[in-house]
């Protein structure tokens, strides 16, 4: 990971929640471009975020748009994990999320946050 | 490293980044891209309307490496110096 530290961010919030939904990918920008690996973790509502086309319809007061935090983000080489169970339970397949987002277990994600430097959970 | 508003003015800018209109981290983000597409030792100015760029682009240099030179303000927005480190 780049200069060795590495951000874990968990976001729990959905496109029914336009500020909670975009505040982590904020987190997650910033993190990147000062050159720390960082892994997002989507749990609950916050899993539709990975739906192809759902970002493009969110836009918090006062933020950029969510579509192109997304991109930042991918750009720059943020990790995107969805949580298995919670897909599952909105009825959402792997074909469904966009390119680069991988459904994981929890054992993983686990691994994924007692091996960085700091979580950050919104 | 911080410059007076003579020096900044003097500075000849390699790149100018204009990022205004953009909510953070908007501003960061287009400068860590402006970072990238300019040799070492290239100065960037960035351009900001954005009231928190000024911090952000300083504590971002600190630990990234970039020298932060200073802050100069333009017509609505900010314009800010920093040097390419790594």
């Amino acid at each position: 990971m780049p200069g060795g530290e590495k951000l874990v961010i968990i976001a729990t919030h959905g496109i029914r929640e336009p500020e909670m939904a975009t505040i982590p990918f904020v987190m997650a920008g910033a993190a990147l471009a000062s050159d720390v690996a960082v892994v997002m973790g989507f749990q609950a509502d916050a899993i539709e975020l990975l739906k192809h086309g759902a970002v493009e319809t969110v836009l918090a007061a006062g933020f950029p748009p969510l579509a192109k935090l997304f991109a930042d983000v991918r750009d720059l080489g943020g990790s995107l994990l969805a949580c298995s169970p919670c897909m599952k339970a909105r009825g959402i397949a792997p074909a469904d999320l966009v390119a680069g987002a991988e459904e994981v277990a929890a054992g993983r994600l686990i691994a994924e946050i007692t091996s960085a430097t700091t979580t950050l959970t919104y | 490293m911080t410059a007076t508003a003579a020096e900044l003015e003097a500075l000849n800018v390699d790149k100018v980044i204009d990022a205004r209109g953009t909510a953070c981290p908007g501003p960061l983000l287009e400068a860590k891209k402006g970072m990238v597409s300019v040799p070492l030792g290239s100065t960037l100015e960035i351009w900001s309307t954005d009231p928190g760029t000024k911090t952000d682009i300083s504590a971002w240099s600190a630990k990234v490496g970039h020298d932060f030179l200073g802050v100069l303000a333009a017509d609505g927005y900010d314009r800010v110096f920093v040097i390419r480190r790594k």
